[in-house]
């Protein structure tokens, strides 16, 4: 049995996606990039900026489903830059200070929108 | 009237198994696998089970003893790769064996072909689902990086 989640303080979705999908204890995040979630555009900013946003909007959908950052247990990070690696590294540190998800991280040619950055989580509730 | 009784009841066991199904994924346990030397200032961990699921972080050809990237080509890399994968693995408590799917990240798609001979040597039988396609560029210049997750038996 599957529930759909979406989330009212998360953008609303780019494409024909649930912005996460629980199935069997287990959530699915969309791949989330820097949208402001007021005007539904790509965030002015750099690296640093789409990458806090991405992770705001990753948490967002997280409490709409009623997950917190603590249950992410997986993540892949997408880069248009792999030269961004250690920026998004330090604002990614921020949201995940202890017991950090397993990760993937790599630069892929293109991203949606132009985003420099775009994250998706695989989250587990913990006891 | 009968027909709404029964309508009642579906409707009160469909809500009954319901919960009872929530109640059953309502929240596992949390272990974090990392090694004496993993570096802190790295923002992941190398695996993370949840329950019986294990989700392995992308692994590249570090050399485990230096944390530097080993030198060679796409075939070390590649060997070197799969074993930081086994070593992560087992050190959580889990086989080669027990790994249900993996994703392959490569800088060349012409390194398909040599990636899957040597893959075949970690995998020998009952592969994992997979998934695999070249990407822009790899942290720290690696040629390959491979994640997965395993479900224990």
């Amino acid at each position: 049995m599957k529930r759909i989640i979406s989330a009212k303080n998360a953008p609303a979705a780019a494409g024909p996606y649930s912005h996460a999908v629980e199935a069997g204890g287990i959530l699915f995040v969309s791949g989330q990039v820097a949208l402001d979630p007021a005007t539904g555009k790509l965030i002015n900013g750099g690296i640093r900026e789409q990458t806090e946003q991405a992770l705001r909007n990753i948490g967002a959908i997280l409490k709409a489903a009623g997950y917190s950052y603590a249950d992410v247990v997986k993540s892949t990070v997408l880069l248009s830059n792999i030269e961004d690696f250690k920026t998004m590294n330090e604002v990614y540190s921020k949201f995940f200070p202890s017991d950090q998800p397993a990760r993937v991280a790599y630069a892929v040619k293109e991203l949606p929108l132009g985003a420099l950055i775009e994250i998706e989580a695989i989250a587990v509730k913990s006891k | 009237m009968s027909r709404l009784f029964v309508l009642l009841i579906v409707t009160a066991m469909f809500f009954w198994s319901c919960n009872t199904v929530s109640e059953k994924h309502e929240a596992s346990e949390r272990r974090i696998i990392t090694f004496e030397n993993t570096p802190a200032s790295r923002p992941y961990s190398p695996a993370v089970e949840a329950g019986n699921m294990l989700f392995v972080s992308g692994q590249i050809a570090l050399d485990p003893s230096t944390g530097k990237l080993i030198e060679g080509g796409f075939e070390e890399q590649t060997r070197q790769t799969l074993s930081n994968l086994k070593a992560v693995i087992e050190r959580a408590g889990y086989k080669l064996e027990d790994v249900v799917r993996c994703t392959v990240l490569l800088t060349d798609i012409n390194n398909y072909t040599p990636m899957n001979r040597i893959y075949m040597e970690f995998f020998p039988s009952d592969p994992p689902a997979r998934m695999a396609f070249a990407v822009r560029d790899l942290p720290m210049g690696a040629l390959i990086e491979i994640d997965a997750i395993a479900v224990k038996k």
